[in-house]
């Protein structure tokens, strides 16, 4: 039974990633017959002759001069060898080395962003919880209501306008030469820490409180069942109770959930980067928008959405093996 | 047996028996507390939006005021004017009300309505349809939310109406799934297997019998997802990324930081459109809420807060779709058992 839907279910993410694939394939095609015209479009400067050269070689180069059915094959056939196109940049560099490169600076935000997030927010939601209706409780539902209408960008704005420029505590932009010289020392990793500081802070306050919101209504849901009841009939201490049976089930689902919650952070941190200059992922996606660069921005989409697609089959087995009340089976 | 009413009576009873419930509902919002509070701040932004050529002083599309550039709130100019063009900006706050509102509701309500029709659809009908539907919102959901809608307007354009067009697109998901939950409840219910019997067909029964029953969800969440799409909208602009020729509040958020706000510290330049947005989103969650909380009088208060932040996460368009996503959780168990407290899981995604 267990095993039967462990397949099904690895079957059904391959099925969702090909759809995927074949959407990202043709999302940059809509409404243009050729691909080259995305590449290189009409200037104004150029006779008809000229452009068509253009974009002859363009075709050529990037493979574009063959039927969009035979195009698509040969992207899949690229994909399985693990290449996710050409770059339309200047020197035509491969997606996957551009992306190589800037994914460490991506992640060093959000996995940043997550475990402080996650620490603090855990600890607050439970003292939440535990304190119910008290000025703690009260402080968590106030500030997430306030918190949820602030977009992050407009309190990285504000943050970078008092830590930044007025009291200077902390870089306003990202200094430019960080990732050129940057080394495994004490001096480079302070750089960096120094550097993410802002990004991280603007963005960690909404994911606190996020993931204290989830903690205090888990511990609080987990608290009505009937096993910590019997737990308490059976004379087991208060300390006891809240920390081996009430938190450890209620953490499950929230530390589960963290494979999802990274790449909704790097989906959302487009802006943040952007207010920062970071040099990341995000910025790589717009600078690829500005020119573009559709082979990169969807070589972007494509990781991303197979890392969602990956993180939430790996959460779905880890509960099935872990959560004996979960009933395996096709519950739609 | 009633007299057969003519058409313009059957449209006038229509119409005040619509607007006789509209005006008990806002009579519900109107006496809670927090509902007062929303309902007063979205008709103030929905006046401030209607007036806004009489209301600000100044054009705000005006660049040539040369001696006006980076005045700090004053008398003249209540919130200041911007460092590089001169522009005033509250007037510029007032016109973009516009923007934020038109762009929010068109699309919360178009959201509604595309939600509730698949969602119904699916729930009712079954089969094919349903599989086909469940499974077009499985692959949405993994596509990251802020990429693809930065994808879409680079290759649809970046006008007015293609950006709702886009949201809607991308919105529809998390409605249509609570919806169908909800239907394959009230599917099994009584008065819907009477209806049966007696030989109604299964287009009346859907529009009759099911769509009513799921009212109050639609009504909330055109509230909620407008709210969410305000952020969104304000996000895309921050970004260079929405319509170019709009005055919106991320567009100036986004002219402050490059025109040099932070620099030369005109605070007011960031502060008044953030608080727009803030007023606006604020407003319009505020509003959502306390309507589940009238439709839903068992769901606790702090449960549909709940349901709203655990999607909140740094990013603001995930947060909308997120948001919207996290209905499903108001799961056919939960409705059935009368909406009690219960974390979902998830695993049902």
């Amino acid at each position: 039974m267990k095993l039967s839907y462990v397949i099904k279910r690895i079957l059904y993410s391959l099925f969702v990633f090909a759809v995927v694939i074949t959407l990202n394939f043709f999302i940059p095609r809509i409404g243009v017959e050729d691909p080259a015209e995305r590449y290189y479009p009409p200037q104004g400067n150029m006779s008809d002759l000229e452009y068509e050269i253009v974009k002859q070689l363009t075709r050529e180069q990037y493979g574009f001069h063959v039927s969009t059915w035979q195009q698509y094959v040969n992207y899949l056939k690229g994909l399985a060898k693990g290449d996710l196109g050409t770059s339309f940049r200047p020197g035509s560099p491969k997606v996957w080395d551009l992306i190589k490169s800037r994914l460490p600076w991506t992640l060093v935000l959000s996995v940043s962003t997550m475990l402080i997030g996650l620490v603090v927010g855990v600890l607050f939601g439970v003292l939440a919880a535990v304190k119910r209706g008290c000025w703690q409780d009260t402080l968590l539902l106030n500030a997430s209501t306030v918190m949820v209408a602030l977009p992050s960008f407009f309190i990285a704005l504000i943050l970078s306008f008092y830590l930044g420029f007025e009291w200077e505590v902390f870089p306003a932009y990202t200094d430019p030469n960080m990732v050129s010289d940057f080394s495994w020392t004490w001096e480079g990793i302070s750089r960096v820490a120094r550097n993410a500081a802002l990004p991280v802070l603007s963005m960690m306050v909404g994911s606190i409180i996020s993931y204290a919101q989830g903690t205090r209504n888990a511990v609080i849901a987990v608290t009505n069942e009937d096993f910590v009841l019997t737990a308490r009939a059976k004379g087991l201490t208060r300390n006891t109770i809240r920390y081996k049976h009430i938190l450890r089930n209620s953490l499950l689902p929230i530390v589960t959930s963290l494979g999802m919650s990274v790449s909704g952070l790097i989906g959302g941190q487009v802006v943040i980067e952007q207010v920062f200059n970071w040099n990341g992922m995000g910025t790589l996606f717009l600078e690829a928008n500005n020119t573009n660069d559709y082979p990169l921005m969807m070589g972007i989409m494509l990781l991303l959405s197979g890392f969602t697609i990956l993180s939430i089959l790996v959460t779905d087995l880890v509960y099935v093996l872990l959560d004996p009340r979960v009933t395996v089976g096709d519950k739609r | 047996m009633k007299a057969k009413r003519t058409l313009g009576q059957r449209f006038w009873q229509g119409i005040t028996k619509r607007v006789s419930g509209a005006g008990a509902l806002l009579a519900k919002v109107w006496a809670h507390k927090q509902g007062k509070v929303g309902l007063i701040m979205v008709s103030f932004l929905v006046l401030v939006a209607i007036f806004a050529p009489s209301i600000a002083p100044y054009d705000p599309y005006d660049v040539s005021q040369r001696a006006a550039k980076g005045l700090p709130p004053s008398r003249e100019h209540l919130l200041g004017t911007t460092i590089n063009t001169g522009q005033d900006i509250f007037s510029m706050l007032i016109y973009g009300t516009r923007v934020s509102l038109i762009v929010g509701v068109t699309s919360g309500v178009c959201i509604a309505f595309v939600g509730s029709i698949l969602g119904v659809a699916a729930g009712y009908l079954g089969g094919a349809v349903d599989t086909l539907l469940m499974r077009l919102v499985d692959i949405m959901l993994v596509i990251p939310t802020l990429p693809l809608v930065i994808v879409l307007t680079n290759v649809l354009g970046r006008d007015f109406w293609i950006i709702i067009l886009i949201f809607v697109a991308l919105g529809w998901t998390g409605l249509a799934r609570t919806i169908r939950s909800l239907v394959l409840v009230l599917k099994n219910s009584n008065y819907v297997k009477a209806a049966e019997l007696a030989g109604a067909s299964r287009w009346h029964i859907m529009t009759r019998h099911i769509l009513p029953g799921t009212s109050h969800l639609l009504i909330m969440s055109t509230a909620l997802s407008s709210a969410g799409i305000m952020v969104a909208e304000a996000g895309l602009s921050f970004l260079g990324l929405g319509d170019p020729t709009a005055i919106s509040w991320g567009k100036m958020l986004a002219e402050a930081q490059s025109g040099g706000a932070l620099l030369f510290g005109a605070w007011w330049w960031i502060l008044a459109p953030g608080l727009g947005i803030f007023l606006a989103v604020f407003g319009f969650m505020r509003l959502g809420l306390v309507l589940e909380e009238i439709a839903n009088p068992r769901m606790k208060r702090t449960s549909s807060v709940y349901k709203l932040f655990k999607s909140l996460d740094s990013s603001y368009v995930e947060e909308v779709f997120r948001s919207m996503d996290d209905y499903q959780k108001i799961g056919a168990a939960e409705v059935a058992s009368g909406g009690g407290q219960h974390y979902g899981t998830g695993l049902e995604a």
